[in-house]
C-alpha cells in the first residue's frame, strides 16, 4: 500500500533506516531535550517555560482522568501521555516546510509501517494491562454474555488496534496527498488552505487515538 | 483500457464511501448540537462521546479511501 519508502542507510547490516525513522529521531531528540531542560530547571515559582510545560502536562492529566477515572488515569498514564505527544509532534512534522519533499525528512504517521508499529504496542499494551489487571475478568469477558460470542470478541480484540492504525494513516497520509496535489495545482498560495485545516486535523487525529485507546483500556481493566 | 477502468473503479470507491459516513455524521452532529441546547451542562460529555463517534464513522471513509489509492497505485 502506498510507496515505499527509500532506505537510507543499513544500520547493522538488516535495519532499514528510512526518512521517518530520521524525523522520528529528531523528534525523539526533541522530546528529551524539552524534558531535561524543563526537569533540570524546576523552580518552586515557574517561568514562562516551566508555566507552558505545566499546563500542558496537567490537560494531558485531566483528559485521561476525565476519560478512566483518578486512580486509573494516574496508573496508565505515562504510556497514554507518551503515545499522545509522540503522534501529536509527528503529525505536525508534516506542516513543517519542506518536511515531505525530500527522502530524508517525512512526517512518520503518513507512513503505515509507523502507524501499524503504534497499532501492535496499543495491542500488547492492552492484552498485558487487562491480564494484569484481574485475570478471571479479562478471560470472562471473552465469553459473556454468551459463549457463542467468543470468535466475534476475538477478532474484535484484532480489529481494534488495526483499525486505530489505518486512521491515523489514511488520515495523515491523505491530508498529505491533498496538499501535494494542491501544490501542483498552484504552488504558492493553494496548499495553505489544506495546511491551516491540517493544523485542526493534527491535533484531532492525536486526541481521537488516545481517547479510543484509554476507552479501550477501561472496558478491558473494568472493575467488577 | 484497464487503466482507465480502475480509475473509475478508484473513484467510485471513495465517493460511494463518503456518501454513507457523511450523511451519518451530520446525522450526529445535528443531534449533539441539540442536545447541547438543550442541555448545556452536559456539553462536555456530549463533546467527547460526539468526537469518538465521528472518529468511528469517518473509519468507513477512511477506508474506502485506501482502496482508492490502492487502486490508483496500480495505474
Amino acid at each position: 500500500m502506498g510507496k515505499e519508502s527509500k532506505v537510507l542507510i543499513k544500520l547493522f547490516g538488516f535495519l532499514d533506516v528510512t526518512g521517518e525513522v530520521v524525523t522520528m529521531w529528531i523528534i525523539l531528540g526533541l522530546i528529551a531535550v524539552i524534558s531535561l531542560i524543563v526537569k533540570c530547571s524546576l523552580k518552586e515559582r515557574p517561568g514562562r517555560f516551566q508555566n507552558m510545560i505545566e499546563t500542558a502536562v496537567e490537560s494531558l492529566d485531566n483528559f485521561f482522568t476525565g476519560n478512566l477515572g483518578k486512580p486509573k488515569g494516574r496508573k496508565y498514564f505515562p504510556f497514554l501521555a507518551t503515545l499522545f505527544v509522540f503522534i501529536v509532534l509527528s503529525n505536525y512534522s508534516g506542516l513543517v516546510p519542506g518536511v515531505g519533499l525530500t527522502d530524508y525528512v517525512k512526517a512518520p504517521t503518513a507512513c503505515l509501517s509507523v502507524t501499524a508499529a503504534l497499532g501492535i504496542i496499543t495491542f500488547i499494551f492492552l492484552q498485558t494491562s487487562g491480564i494484569r489487571h484481574n485475570v478471571r475478568h479479562y478471560f470472562k469477558h471473552f465469553i459473556s454474555p454468551i459463549a457463542v460470542m467468543l470468535p466475534l470478541l476475538l477478532l474484535d480484540e484484532f480489529i481494534k488496534p488495526a483499525s486505530l492504525a489505518l486512521r491515523l494513516y489514511g488520515n495523515v497520509f491523505g491530508e498529505e496527498t491533498v496538499t501535494e496535489e494542491l501544490y501542483h495545482i498552484m504552488p504558492i498560495g493553494a496548499p495553505v488552505i489544506m495546511m491551516v485545516l491540517s493544523l485542526l486535523f493534527c491535533a484531532l487525529q492525536a486526541i481521537v487515538f488516545t481517547m479510543l485507546v484509554s476507552i479501550y483500556l477501561d472496558e478491558v481493566t473494568e472493575t467488577e | 483500457m484497464t487503466t482507465g477502468i480502475i480509475a473509475i473503479a478508484a473513484a467510485i470507491a471513495i465517493a460511494i464511501s463518503t456518501l454513507g459516513p457523511a450523511i451519518a455524521q451530520g446525522i450526529t452532529a445535528k443531534t449533539a448540537m441539540e442536545s447541547i441546547a438543550r442541555q448545556p451542562d452536559a456539553a462536555k460529555d456530549i463533546r467527547s462521546t460526539l468526537i469518538i463517534s465521528l472518529a468511528l464513522m469517518e473509519a468507513l471513509t477512511i477506508y474506502g479511501l485506501l482502496i482508492a489509492f490502492m487502486l490508483i497505485s496500480k495505474i
